[in-house]
């Protein structure tokens, strides 16, 4: 019943982190989720948690982000998502639109 | 040898009907008007018990009085009927089997009734003769299943009979043809009476007896799509889709299947499709019900025809102003006709794209689930390869060429080969996986115990998968273990997908036979609703200029 | 996130609330209170098993209009649809209780310009009202919203924005009924009882639900500019919304009371001759009475652009 939290670390050949301190995407509404993003120094590796009511589904979650990782080589970030009920590909499109964000300079 | 021909009576068909209809004569006040108090009587006069019968009905208009009228006749007068219709979507569809007017059916697609079809034939209250295609049906209608009595909805009638079906004309030609020309009886309900019909779609000679329903035919409008519900997801799959296999094989004509996923589609064309240069290149012929979001593709010019197999509530006006694109009548109404549409879906388009519930490691791909009979509709004679075709064309052609098994199945013969392609997400709402190892149709089969797994997409005919993994190439695929690989290859993180070998893949990618966003050069963080050419009904109604009319629960104003 | 420049142009309906309480206030200058980054969730979701969000689904900042602080709060219906639970009913209460200390430090720093610079408090509602999930937190955050909203009366201005998906409902409709002024785009809905829920509770000939049309002839902006529960009806634009807010930041305060609908014996009154009026009249649909108030040709009205609507459109003369 209660919320489960799950908790991942990925190491990543690369160092670049993300240029703002934190940055923050998306609403957790059904079938969604939001991703708080941080620059931390973890030694070029990431750190994730994700809190969410679906149960079951933990190594997708570790695979899901594995890839993100993969995919855009962020490094020294960690994330922390609210989700509810996202299905993959929500997750990673908010992850990408989310270090896009992060990565961005200030928007005019 | 001597031959010698049998000793019968050769219209006896014929007599029956006018013995029947002598007995109903007490019911017709003018012309061939009967009143809607006595329909109930009408049905019971001219039905007999073991007729086929048919109620007109699909996922459109519906014969909804006389569907319910004929729940109200006297099962010790009218019973062991044989239901022969397109449609069973309403309740009253149902109870004529729970009350024992009728015991067998022969149907092709149930909608929201599927649950109850699987319970009624558990419990014996139903015998099933077949679930079939449209096509397949209508073409029974003239071999073995041809209606004694059918119950069929039209706009409006004159007092003579003469039946206009206009925008929503739908099943009736098919339905009445194969009725009245084997000496049927065929009731039409009108939503009103006039003396002078826009246009006559129906000739009266065709029509037995005519009834003013209290109510108008009901009608969903089951092809309106918000685009305030379009995900970016289905933008990201949209724009994958016209990108990789529009724009690469140049496709023309195609039917859409009814999902958000081939709306998105639709709202893209103005925008991404134009970025990409497509207009004038692709989507110019379209097999397909007057979609409200194809609007903006067609006000940027983009389509030259539509053809639909029946009407959409709110397009009406619309349809009617661009007689260059959809057909119309001399009246200025357009006339919609289900059979010649599925008849050009299965032969005269190059592609057909839809969605589907679940999809096996074969790629057969099915909307059943263990419980319901929900049928097929015409989705398996678009989601085919049609092997009469015998006209050649851009798109059709190179699918053939790059036939991976061509050689080994064709020979030296140059064929072609219609793309059938499946938009799916790996997972759809609440986690359920759009890819499985074995389709819940096998425990339908089992459960309903039918002869063959109702497959709504045979692997064999499925030519591109479209995940937000990527899009697999299947037609490309040399032999099954290929085939398999690609579609584990964009099964995502599906039990289907986990079991893809990331090397096999690699190689997928190399070869072409799988390509992902990235390798179509698609920004995944860019693929938002803003693409959209319209982002609400409202938009569409901006789009149309003031010429859709959305139905109330469209509405947000 | 879009630049505010963007956001100015975008339909305030598909906005999310982050996007709108910037875009309510001049470029670049809303600070947030309590934002994702300070992770102030509730502390009741997860017993429940129900997903949670980093700023409780609300919010609340602080913004300029000219020199004129706008404390915004602004309501997120994605999540647990805008409904309000405890911490983002604290969040709410508190932002709407430290515009009132501000303007009291302003009045004495800047007794001169104050006029210039007096706060505003703009809410933008999407809502059904109480979070079942910590239904006495909720209730008891209404009642002490309503009380801040009573504190801040006469002092400065509490404005109700409503122009999202979810619309105002619940205990919320009667939160935006007690602001001093109302602000709504055509989609905007206030209402107490959701239109669900009339359906399910009265049957579908009384009012069916699935008729959006009628849904919003009933709850929409436009009626509620016709009748005069809405001050202000704007076009379905976040820079639109922003612009009416500063034309409402000028006005002076006793002007600004007389915008309000409830709250005096007068208005008492008021509210009570427009019931008896609805009782004489007994309208069918909301069309009746815009004819009564002189709209000749009612069905036209709904499908008009605003800027039309409002050329043409005849309301209720208040007494």
């Amino acid at each position: 019943m209660a919320l489960q939290t799950l908790e991942f670390e990925f190491k990543s050949a690369n160092t670049q982190s993300i240029s703002k301190e934190w940055s923050h995407h998306g609403v957790t509404g059904s079938g969604d989720m939001e991703c708080l993003m941080e620059k931390k120094d973890l030694g070029g590796g990431v750190k994730a948690k994700v809190v969410t009511p679906v149960k079951g589904f933990d190594k997708v979650w570790e695979k899901m982000i594995g890839k993100f990782v993969a995919d855009t080589g962020v490094g020294n970030v960690s994330i922390e998502i609210n989700d509810d009920n996202a299905t993959p590909i929500v997750v990673y499109m908010r992850l990408r639109q989310a270090l896009a964000e992060a990565t961005a300079k200030e928007a005019e | 040898m001597e031959y010698k021909g049998i000793t019968r009576e050769w219209d006896t068909l014929k007599k029956d009907t006018l013995a029947r209809k002598k007995d109903a004569e007490q019911f017709v006040r003018e012309g061939k008007i009967v009143d809607a108090k006595d329909a109930v009587a009408l049905l019971e006069t001219v039905i007999k018990p073991f007729d086929k019968v048919n109620i007109e009905g699909n996922n459109q208009k519906q014969a909804d009085f006389l569907a319910k009228c004929l729940c109200q006749v006297d099962a010790k007068k009218v019973h062991d009927l044989h239901m022969v219709q397109s449609v069973l979507t309403l309740p009253e569809h149902l109870d004529v089997f729970e009350k024992g007017i009728a015991k067998k059916l022969d149907m092709s697609f149930s909608g929201p009734q599927a649950g109850r079809i699987a319970e009624f034939l558990k419990e014996g209250k139903l015998e099933l003769g077949a679930i079939h295609t449209y096509l397949e049906l209508y073409g029974r209608y003239f071999v073995d299943l041809t209606p004694r009595v059918a119950l069929i909805a039209a706009t409006m009638a004159d007092k003579e009979g003469n039946l206009f079906t206009g925008f929503s004309t739908e099943d009736s030609p098919a339905i009445i043809e194969a009725t009245k020309f084997r000496q049927g009886i065929v009731i039409a309900q009108v939503n009103e009476v006039v003396d002078k019909l826009p246009r006559i779609d129906i000739p009266a000679d065709w029509v037995d007896y005519v009834i003013q329903s209290p109510k108008p035919f009901y009608i969903e409008p089951l092809f309106t799509r918000d685009p305030a519900m379009i995900t970016d997801s289905q933008v990201l799959r949209g724009m994958m889709a016209i990108k990789g296999i529009y724009g690469e094989y140049q496709v023309e004509s195609m039917n859409h299947g009814i999902g958000f996923d081939t709306a998105a589609i639709e709202l893209l064309l103005p925008t991404y499709g134009e970025q990409l240069g497509l207009r004038g290149k692709i989507c110019k012929n379209f097999i397909l019900n007057p979609h409200p979001s194809l609007i903006p593709a067609i006000e940027c010019g983009w389509v030259e025809s539509v053809h639909c197999f029946g009407g959409e509530l709110g397009m009406e006006d619309y349809v009617a102003a661009r007689s260059d694109i959809f057909f119309v009548g001399p009246d200025g109404s357009m006339r919609s006709n289900r059979a010649f549409s599925q008849v050009a879906g299965h032969y005269a388009v190059d592609m057909f794209i839809g969605g589907t519930l679940q999809i096996d490691p074969y790629g057969n791909s099915s909307t059943a689930t263990a419980t319901r009979v929900a049928g097929f509709g015409g989705a398996p004679n678009m989601g085919c390869d049609p092997k009469g075709r015998r006209h050649s064309s851009g798109a059709w052609l190179k699918v053939g060429e790059e036939y991976g098994m061509g050689s080994e199945m064709w020979g030296p013969v140059h064929r072609g080969k219609r793309l059938v392609v499946q938009l799916q997400e790996t997972f759809r709402e609440k986690l359920a996986p759009g890819f499985v190892e074995r389709l819940d149709a096998f425990d339908l089969a089992k459960n309903a115990n039918l002869p063959i797994e109702p497959v709504m997409i045979y692997g064999d005919d499925l030519t591109h998968i479209v995940t937000e993994e990527g899009i697999a190439y299947l037609h490309k695929c040399r032999n099954m273990e290929e085939r398999t690989a690609a579609i584990r290859g964009v099964a995502g993180f599906t039990e289907v997908g986990l079991k893809a070998d990331p090397d096999q893949t690699r190689k997928l990618r190399e070869l072409g036979i799988i390509k992902t966003a990235a390798d179509l050069d698609i920004d995944v963080s860019k693929a938002t609703r803003n693409m959209l050419a319209a982002k609400n009904v409202h938009d569409l109604v901006v789009w149309s200029k003031g010429l859709y009319n959305p139905p109330a629960k469209f509405r947000n104003w | 996130m879009k630049s505010w420049n963007e956001l100015e142009n975008s339909s305030f309906f598909d906005a999310n609330a982050r996007e709108r309480a910037l875009g309510m206030v001049d470029k670049g200058t809303f600070t947030e209170f309590l934002g994702p980054h300070d992770r102030f969730t509730s502390p009741h979701l997860p017993v429940l098993g129900t997903a949670v969000e980093f700023d409780d689904g609300t919010v609340c900042g602080v913004g300029l209009i000219g020199k004129h602080p706008v404390f915004v709060v602004s309501m997120e219906g994605k999540f647990i649809g805008g409904a309000i639970g405890e911490v983002n009913g604290a969040k709410m209460v508190e932002t709407i209780h430290l515009a009132r200390k501000v303007a009291k430090e302003i009045q004495e720093k800047h007794p001169d310009d104050y006029a210039e610079r007096r706060p505003l408090v703009a809410i933008s509602f999407e809502t059904g009202g109480v979070r079942l999930h910590e239904a006495n937190a909720g209730l008891l955050a209404h009642a002490e919203v309503m009380d801040a909203i009573q504190d801040a009366r006469h002092i400065i201005p509490v404005v109700a924005v409503v122009g999202s998906k979810v619309g105002c409902f619940g205990g919320m409709g009667f939160v935006a009924a007690a602001t001093d002024v109302i602000i709504m785009s055509q989609e905007g809905r206030i209402g107490l009882t959701g239109p669900e829920v009339i359906e399910q509770e009265m049957g579908k000939d009384e009012f069916d639900a699935s008729d959006k049309a009628l849904v919003y002839r009933t709850t929409g902006g436009k009626q509620k500019y016709i009748v005069g529960d809405c001050n202000y009806l704007v076009e379905d634009k976040i820079g639109d919304f922003h612009n009416a807010l500063a034309d409402v930041v000028t006005i002076p305060m006793d002007e600004i009371e007389k915008m309000r609908r409830i709250g005096s014996q007068k208005l008492v009154k008021e509210q009570q001759e427009l019931v008896q009026l609805v009782a004489d009249l007994q309208p069918g649909d909301s069309m009746d009475l815009w004819k009564h108030f002189g709209n000749e040709d009612p069905a036209a009205l709904p499908n008009m652009t605003t800027a039309d609507f409002l050329k043409v459109v005849k309301r209720r003369v208040r007494p």
